[in-house]
């Protein structure tokens, strides 16, 4: 997997695009096929970068779909969580690219179609109450904003990890890498086996019972009618600067 | 083509015509009916009796079962022409039944929804040498007009703009409404890789294959015929564009220019769709390589569906979370600010008494020293005392201190006057009535 033009190491570190990318992995982005450039170099400089990558105790992981990410198996890169909103929206984007009539349209969806599709699974009540799970009584109105500004928020991040692209108005490009949000139920064995193993990789966490997407939004119960609630850090730093895009 | 009209007259203009359109069904069939019976009967206008024949057939085509047919039809020619869709022709008013013909409106409205022309391989060649040949003709006319030194206008007019702007413009039109045609062409495709999906997710994969292979093949094509064609004919407008400005031939540049923006405009299309489709193509083929063969039954789909809606336990994916990097900013050393203190020693002072000087003795002593001095008249005193305050800007204080002076004079010595006292100038701003002055008071 190695080219010609890479021998060692030093050489794929010699290249222009190498600096972006590393910074961008380790903040925890998906390069996928649509990131030309970086593609190419991760592709041609694989063996190299995860004997690279395994020094800091990560896998540079290359799934079959066509993108690659680090996972941190050890304590020298630190790691983190998606938020219960975040992997909600997420598994909802997963839908979404599954789905034929994202086709049609080359895999670009509106913002409005996330909020419907979690709507058609979740049910607006559901829905309401996986991002206000503290509040017993709210008003419809305000709680339906909130809702599609946490979808907003989450999208944002999501597409900081490289799961979507933000295009032109209020428009969404899927990328490959959400099916990483399917990768429970992809195999042939149970959810809770495959789940089990995704957990032992280190691919996932299995998060407590009581841990809703609203559980770390402790704003979002004291919104007022017709306030804007804050955006949601969720504890973690999946909203920070990911990393520039790569140059095509 | 850029256009002189101003938008915002030409909108105010439509506004307070209150121009509308209003069309059904019926009277689009009706239209659409007139116009493939005047093109298959080469007939350039219709009696009312086949007016009624026509809006007839349009009517069993969508409303079969509908009656009173004449008196519809009556309606419908009547909407028609109310709308200008439908114009009288004959001119003869009551005295017979009239003739009437498709407005230019009308067969506009007709012409778009019976458009089918797509841009294809053998259209798009045939169109581009088409247009090849009438430029060079009209390349050919431009050097003879260029040639020509005697009624040059008429002859560029003539020669090389009309063609240009009717010929031409149509070939140019002709392939821009075919590329029309095959956007939508591809709109259609697109929709119907998402029904074949649907309809059969496995076993469709071999048909979508196909759709995307033979659309790639055909905009490949075109973007090869539009790159080598597009070169040679703006080449020959370039030419045509060359003789008209050493022409000064100002209409023939100005077309020429227009048309080869018109031919530009062609070829980006061609560019913008073949990288349009590529991204589109790439995305289907993985979408088709990823999702579909590795889910044949399609039950991914309903297991993520569960899973989503809260079936099994919930998971939180893993990522890398290094923070960014801290750019550290430069330091600026801290202005040192004095400490704020109050002062130790009483900010007020006590009052102390200080003689002062008396104004009046102070005057008395210089009075007393010019008169000392010899003066016999008060306007030497006045002189010798004021001195001190000439200038414009102390006319007053000197006026003031004319007076006190004379009081003082007064005083000290012995004045004597005439009956009638002479005025005397004292500076140039000052005339007081002189007195003779004797020896002190003692």
């Amino acid at each position: 997997m190695t080219r010609a033009e890479f021998p060692e190491l030093g050489d794929v570190i010699q290249d222009a695009e190498f600096p972006d990318l590393d910074l961008a992995l380790r903040r925890g982005r998906h390069v996928d096929r649509d990131d030309v450039a970086w593609y190419a170099l991760l592709t041609d400089g694989q063996d190299h970068l995860e004997a690279f990558y395994r020094r800091y105790g990560c896998e540079l992981v290359h799934k079959p779909d066509g993108y690659y990410y680090l996972l941190p198996t050890g304590d020298k890169l630190s790691r983190r969580q998606l938020a219960p909103g975040d992997m909600l929206v997420g598994q909802t984007l997963a839908l979404l690219y599954l789905d034929p009539s994202a086709i049609e349209r080359g895999g670009r969806v509106a913002s409005e179609d996330v909020v419907a599709q979690l709507v058609a699974v979740l049910g607006s009540d559901a829905l309401i109450a996986a991002f206000h799970p503290k509040r017993k009584r709210h008003d419809e109105r305000v709680a339906q904003k909130a809702v599609r500004a946490r979808v907003g928020e989450a999208v944002r991040r999501l597409a900081g990890l490289g799961f979507v692209d933000l295009a032109d108005g209020d428009q969404l490009r899927l990328r490959a890498a959400l099916l990483r949000f399917a990768e429970p139920v992809r195999g042939l064995s149970a959810p809770a086996e495959a789940l089990a193993k995704l957990v032992a990789q280190g691919e996932v966490a299995l998060a407590p019972d009581d841990d809703a997407p609203g559980d770390h939004d402790d704003e979002f119960d004291e919104a007022e009618p017709g306030h804007e609630s804050p955006i949601d850090d969720s504890g973690d730093n999946a909203g920070d600067d990911p990393g520039d895009e790569p140059s095509a | 083509m850029k256009s002189s009209r101003n938008p915002e007259r030409v909108l105010a203009g439509v506004a307070a015509r209150g121009l509308k359109l209003d069309l059904g069904t019926v009277d689009l069939c009706f239209l659409v009916a007139l116009y493939v019976r005047g093109e298959t009967a080469n007939l350039t206008s219709f009696t009312e009796s086949q007016l009624e024949d026509v809006f007839a057939q349009a009517s069993d085509a969508v409303q079969p079962e509908a009656d009173q047919l004449r008196r519809r039809a009556t309606h419908a020619i009547q909407r028609l022409r109310d709308q200008r869709l439908l114009a009288r022709v004959d001119g003869q008013g009551v005295v017979r039944t009239g003739e009437f013909a498709l407005s230019r409106l009308a067969t506009g409205i007709v012409e778009f929804f019976l458009e089918e022309d797509v841009l294809t391989r053998e259209s798009l060649t045939l169109l581009t040498t088409s247009l090849a040949t009438a430029l060079a003709g009209v390349l050919e006319s431009a050097r003879t007009a260029s040639d020509d030194t005697r009624g040059t206008d008429d002859a560029w007019r003539d020669r090389v703009v009309g063609p240009l702007q009717i010929t031409i413009g149509e070939l140019v039109a002709g392939i821009e409404r075919r590329q029309r045609g095959l956007d939508l062409q591809q709109e259609d495709f697109q929709a119907e890789i998402r029904r074949l999906l649907e309809a059969d997710w496995f076993g469709a994969i071999d048909r979508c294959q196909d759709l995307l292979a033979s659309t790639s093949a055909t905009l490949h094509e075109l973007n090869q015929v539009l790159l080598r064609d597009t070169s040679v004919l703006l080449g020959l407008l370039q030419e045509i564009e060359a003789l008209a400005i050493s022409a000064g031939a100002a209409e023939a540049e100005v077309t020429s220019h227009r048309v080869m923006d018109q031919v530009d405009r062609i070829a980006t299309w061609g560019a913008a769709r073949q990288r349009a489709w590529s991204d589109y193509f790439q995305y289907v083929h993985r979408y088709l390589r990823d999702v579909v063969r590795l889910d044949p039954t399609r039950a991914l789909t309903q297991r993520l569906r569960d899973q989503l809606a809260g079936n099994g336990a919930r998971f939180a994916l893993t990522c890398a979370g290094a923070t960014p990097m801290r750019i550290l900013r430069t330091v600026a050393p801290l202005r040192e600010r004095p400490p704020v203190v109050r002062p130790r020693a009483p900010r007020e002072r006590e009052p102390a008494t200080e003689a002062g000087e008396d104004p009046q003795a102070v005057l008395e002593g210089k009075v007393q020293r010019a008169l000392d001095g010899g003066a016999t008249a008060l306007s030497t005193v006045t002189t010798e005392v004021t001195a001190e305050l000439a200038g414009p800007d102390r006319q007053g204080d000197r006026f003031v201190e004319a007076g006190r002076v004379a009081h003082t004079v007064a005083q000290l010595a012995r004045a004597t006057g005439e009956l009638e006292r002479p005025w005397v100038a004292v500076g140039d701003d000052l005339v007081i009535e002189d007195w003779t002055l004797g020896a002190s008071k003692p």
